[in-house]
């Protein structure tokens, strides 16, 4: 779909097979959704609904998917954890737009983020005029969510500050949120629900508390566990964003997916995948996400500065960047993974290491 | 009534809830005048035992071969067994129940024989059921089984029979050996009930056997008396035993795996309760409970929201009550925060469960059961029959105050019998070691007697009739496997432990065998080291070590052999050579009848070699100096020759090194041997210094700070200065200018050393 947005929200990149979905319902749908519960596990995890093929969004455990769906059905919040890059908000987006059509009530957790932020501010100007009214009210996207009966995002909740978490304590247990400078009262309607996501592993983030986290399910979503899903994520998400950001490059080979892959897994388990050989580890994550990211980089690199095809030099600056985050250690452990391993890996491997060597000289 | 022919096929699975429960409801019904059962049909007479009120599941049937090599076959009930119920409703209703299957000698005749024909079988491409359950609705076999079958079915019967003739239909994937073996047995179960229907008529038979056999039993013929007596058979036993939820957790013997048996009867107890929802409030408030019982704390709302997650997981599947997938994956969301490891405790508590069973007193008891029971009262050891952990010293020597013979050696005969229980695996003593390991005549031991005792004794009745024998038995297949020296010297010592003098000696010639064959140096000094600790404290025990005598030199003899050239190796590898050597040293000097004239001669060679591994060399020098055989003299030409400047200064300081492991003080007071080293530092130009100082640095690491101040003394003799002095510099810590030196030193290339 051709635009001028950097990037479309997920309802309307998938429009069509939202649609067909809808089309196609043939089981019964809970108050307030767009469609079943079957059918945005289909949205989901990919399948059919009539001819339309539905792509998969999240590739790994679709019983994880099943849970999540479940929860939202029986209108308890929903909580995904998980290392960076796991898919994370891609997942609460793509819930959001299969279930309400709309993924775009979200909040972006902060340390700067404030209480009224998660509940309502007013428009100072209009409140000093007239005085408190439902129009100097500005109302927050959880508000928005009660008042229409849909799914609201919380954004790497963790973030915020234990004060602005705990505001959501009362709204997740009475469902309403009580306007004393109007004297009223917003209930929630039927389908109000919250998908907060946090990660455990970043720096600078704050404990939840245990009264929070009781009020959600939780799922924990792991990174992916096995090569080959890792591979087919990466694949299928960088052919998707060569077609979105228009990048004039061709889109890397299955061998060099694999390379990347390879080096990215052994450097996050800290052993090399035949476990014969401990590695140290680099001080960043090396998710998934980064995976993609950084072959979509290389790909721009080739298309803008190169021939359109990627080189062994496009992607050896690319790993440089990702990899070697903290200067002073993972250059060393880097260096040491160039030399160790990926030196005796062969003919595959020759040109790719030549030129990272090259970049650490 | 209509005239029926074939009686009443009831295919069940063989753990399963639904099925028992069924199949109850099935006879109560039909009220048929004989229950036929799948089983061995010479279990019939345990039948009576099985019934009896004292006799509480989970139990096993167990058959077993009486000659070796010993194959058994495990047959567990539990209480939401199909089969189980079937006898019990035969009891309850006296009517005659009977087992149909092969007997269970065929059995294990033909088991033998598929263990060895299936290696040789390939791999068949057909899809096991399996795979296609995977492949239709997305869910592994148990979780489709129990939504489907155990909860959803209408028709138990008619799905379970359905379900048999699936799995038959994709046979393809079971081996050709098991296919032949189910046709012989649904031949004879077939004619087993012809018998039966000799006495009975056909609506007043019910047939209780695994749906796979439903539609076989259907179609096929029954065996004639001439084919039943080709029938291969192996002379065996069969006992009933006490059995644990654990065990039927983690290795039933049937195909049809049950993971969950605690669970599984939570599903029995909601269907007899008549109500299905029962099983998941159950399952979650247990979890709840054992989660605040071990410092969780989890509030009833989680509880309500795990239900109502799991009934919505169901719900979502086409199914109105959750499968243990669904409660396990809601508990984990809701209860576990998401983590598995929070709550996989309280899974295994609740779903395997501690549950043991129980049998009446005297029922079945083993040969190998009454055998220990007689040794308890024996040994006087019943007292110490309970679950509290009790502590008994064991005092080995004669006890002279006893007059009767029988009580002398009570507590070495005690300590014999604790260590054949270590052997057969049967936990009921443990031995607490002493840390005055030393005192060989003293043990300590902590006895607890468990349920899991009882279970581990009936299933050491496998190696023979009684708790010697068992042993014995052990221990010679132990030694029939063996495969290193290692192994069988550890037989030895246990042997000793266990005071099997016939055992000793036959682990002692197939040792002797062993070391005939090319061994390492190394394996053949530890064995000697084992096999002389059992000499040495062989006496208290009273075995008869005299045959140890000759293997123990013909040991002896091929070290001596193989010690030079053991010597020829790297630094890392001398260091294991060095301990063989000071192993050897020892069981020379233990034993009188080891040719010590042949060790020092091997010892000399060694010491005086200059093309082995000088530190090897330089400890053989250590050890002849200890025995005297080196004077003063000889060690300083030896100390002169091998510091040398001709010799590199690593391979100088190495060699002292290998020399100042063993005795310090035997170097300390010869003043003749500091001179020589004295002198050597003085002849080495700053190059070989650095080199040769890392070395004797290591070497003289080991002293203490005063054996440091003689060698100071003698130092400060030979140079002529004030010991205190010397000492002071080498003890004093090392200044900031020294520091820098050493530093230096670290750049400095020593080569590849």
């Amino acid at each position: 779909m051709a635009t001028e947005f950097q990037r479309l929200p997920a309802e309307q990149l998938y429009q069509e097979e939202i649609d067909a979905l809808i089309a196609n319902e043939k089981d019964p749908v809970p108050t307030g959704w767009k469609m079943s519960p079957k059918s945005v596990l289909k949205y989901i995890v990919g399948g059919k609904a009539g001819k339309k093929v539905i792509t998969p969004k999240y590739i790994g455990n679709d019983r994880l998917v099943e849970i999540c769906i479940a929860t939202l059905v029986t209108d308890r919040a929903l909580l995904l954890i998980g290392d960076p890059g796991t898919a994370k908000s891609w997942l609460s987006e793509h819930l959001c737009a299969a279930i309400n059509g709309d993924s775009t009530k979200v909040i972006q957790g902060t340390a700067g983020t404030t209480e009224e932020q998660i509940k309502y501010s007013w428009n100072y100007a209009m409140l000093i005029s007239q005085g408190p009214s439902e129009q100097a009210l500005i109302k927050s996207p959880v508000y928005r969510a009660m008042e229409s009966g849909t799914i609201a995002r919380l954004e790497e909740i963790s973030r915020c500050a234990s004060e602005v978490q705990d505001a959501l304590i009362s709204i997740l247990s009475e469902k309403r949120i009580s306007v004393p400078e109007l004297s009223t009262e917003l209930p929630a309607k039927k389908g109000f629900s919250v998908i907060a996501t946090a990660n455990t592993r970043d720096k600078g983030v704050n404990e939840m508390s245990a009264a929070l986290r009781r009020r959600f399910n939780i799922v924990v979503l792991p990174a992916p566990s096995d090569m080959q899903t890792e591979i087919e994520i990466v694949k299928t998400r960088v052919e998707q964003l060569a077609g979105s950001l228009d990048i004039q490059a061709e889109l890397p080979s299955d061998k060099v997916i694999e390379n990347i892959i390879t080096i990215f897994r052994e450097l996050r388990d800290g052993q090399t995948l035949d476990g014969t050989q401990k590695l140290k580890q680099t001080s960043g994550v090396l998710s998934t996400a980064e995976a993609i990211s950084l072959l979509a980089n290389s790909m721009a690199l080739a298309g803008s500065f190169g021939n359109g095809k990627i080189s062994d030099y496009d992607l050896a600056s690319a790993l440089q960047g990702a990899i070697v985050k903290d200067e002073a250690k993972d250059a060393d452990i880097w260096k040491e993974y160039l030399e160790n391993v990926m030196k005796g890996r062969g003919e595959e491997y020759r040109g790719l290491y030549k030129k990272c060597k090259e970049l650490n000289a | 009534m209509s005239s029926q022919k074939t009686p009443y096929l009831f295919g069940v699975r063989h753990l399963s809830p639904r099925g028992a429960y069924e199949l109850v409801k099935f006879l109560d019904e039909k009220d048929p005048d004989i229950v036929l059962v799948e089983g061995p049909s010479d279990f019939n007479e345990m039948m009576a035992d099985v019934c009896r009120e004292e006799t509480k599941p989970p139990f096993a049937f167990m058959a077993y071969t009486r000659e070796s090599p010993i194959a058994v076959s495990i047959y567990p009930m539990a209480v939401y067994s199909p089969e189980y119920q079937a006898i019990l409703w035969a009891h309850r209703n006296n009517k005659q129940c009977r087992f149909i299957d092969l007997p269970s000698g065929t059995f294990l005749c033909i088991g033998k024989e598929k263990e060895d024909a299936e290696n040789e079988e390939s791999e068949n491409d057909a899809e096991p059921i399996g795979v296609r359950i995977k492949k239709a609705v997305g869910e592994e076999t148990e979780t489709w089984w129990e939504r489907n079958i155990e909860y959803t079915a209408v028709d138990y019967r008619e799905a379970v029979n359905e379900y048999g003739k699936q799995i038959r239909m994709s046979d393809n994937s079971r081996g050709k050996y098991d296919v032949a073996e189910n046709m012989v047995r649904e031949c004879y179960m077939k004619r087993q009930i012809e018998e039966a229907l000799k006495e009975f008529s056909p609506e007043k038979t019910v047939v209780v056997t695994g749906a796979y056999h439903v539609s076989g039993l259907e179609n096929c013929s029954a065996l004639t008396d001439k084919e039943i007596k080709t029938l291969p058979s192996v002379p065996s036993l069969a006992t009933l035993m006490p059995y644990s939820y654990y065990r039927l957790s983690a290795r039933s013997g049937y195909g049809a795996g049950n993971n969950a048996p605690q669970y599984f009867e939570m599903i029995w107890d909601s269907l007899c309760k008549g109500d299905k929802e029962y099983t998941s409030y159950m399952y979650v408030t247990k979890i709840a409970e054992y989660m605040r019982a071990n410092g969780g704390i989890t509030s009833s709302a989680e509880v309500i929201e795990t239900i109502r997650l799991a009934k919505t997981l169901a719900y979502m599947r086409g199914s109105r009550i959750p499968s243990l997938s669904d409660l396990r994956d809601s508990v984990i969301s809701c209860i576990g925060h998401g983590n598995l490891s929070e709550v996989s405790k309280a899974f295994a508590f609740n779903e395997v469960g501690t549950k043991i069973g129980s049998l009446p007193e005297g029922v079945s008891r083993t040969a190998m059961q009454e055998d220990f029971y007689i040794k308890l009262k024996e040994l006087k050891l019943e007292k110490y029959k309970s679950m509290c952990t009790q502590t008994i010293e064991l005092d080995l020597r004669e006890n002279i105050h006893v007059k009767t013979e029988k009580y002398k050696f009570i507590d070495l005969r005690r300590s014999f019998f604790f260590n054949r229980l270590g052997v057969l695996g049967i936990d009921f003593a443990k031995n607490q070691h002493k840390v005055q390991s030393r005192a060989t005549w003293s043990e300590v031991w902590n006895l607890q007697w468990t349920p899991e005792t009882e279970i581990q004794i009936v299933e050491a009745a496998i190696n023979g009739d009684s708790v010697r024998l068992a042993t014995e038995f052990v221990f010679k297949q132990k030694l029939e496997m063996a495969s290193s020296i290692k192994e069988i010297s550890a037989v030895i010592s246990q042997a000793c432990l266990c005071g099997m003098e016939d055992t000793v000696n036959a682990a002692v010639r197939s040792l002797q065998q062993f070391s005939v064959d090319a061994v390492s140096f190394g394996e053949l000094a530890m064995s000697l080291e084992q096999l002389s600790n059992s000499v040495k404290y062989g006496s208290i025990r009273y075995i008869d070590t005299t045959h140890f005598i000759p293997v123990m030199k013909q040991m002896f003899y091929r070290s001596c052999i193989v010690l030079v050239s053991s010597c020829r190796c790297n630094n890392d590898a001398v260091r294991d050579v060095i301990s063989a050597m000071s192993i050897l040293n020892a069981v020379d000097t233990d034993n009188d009848f080891i040719d010590s004239e042949e060790w020092v001669k091997v010892l000399c060679d060694a010491a005086l070699r200059d093309d082995i591994n000088t530190k090897a060399s330089g400890y053989a020098m250590s050890i002849l100096l200890e025995r005297s055989v080196f004077s003063s003299e000889q060690l300083s030409t030896e100390v002169q020759r091998r510091l040398s400047k001709g010799m590199p200064s690593d391979l100088g300081a190495a060699w002292f090194e290998g020399l100042s492991i063993r005795n310090h003080y035997t170097l300390i007071t010869r003043l003749s041997l500091w001179e020589k080293l004295a002198e050597y530092v003085d002849t080495l130009d700053d190059e070989e210094f650095k080199r040769a100082l890392v070395f004797l640095r290591r070497a003289f690491s080991s002293y203490s700070s005063l054996e440091k101040d003689q060698i100071a003394e003698n130092l400060g003799e030979i140079w002529g200065v004030n010991a205190q002095q010397v000492s002071e510099v080498i003890n004093s810590a090392v200044t900031e200018e020294q520091q820098e030196i050493i530093d230096s030193l670290d750049d400095f290339d020593f080569g590849d050393l």
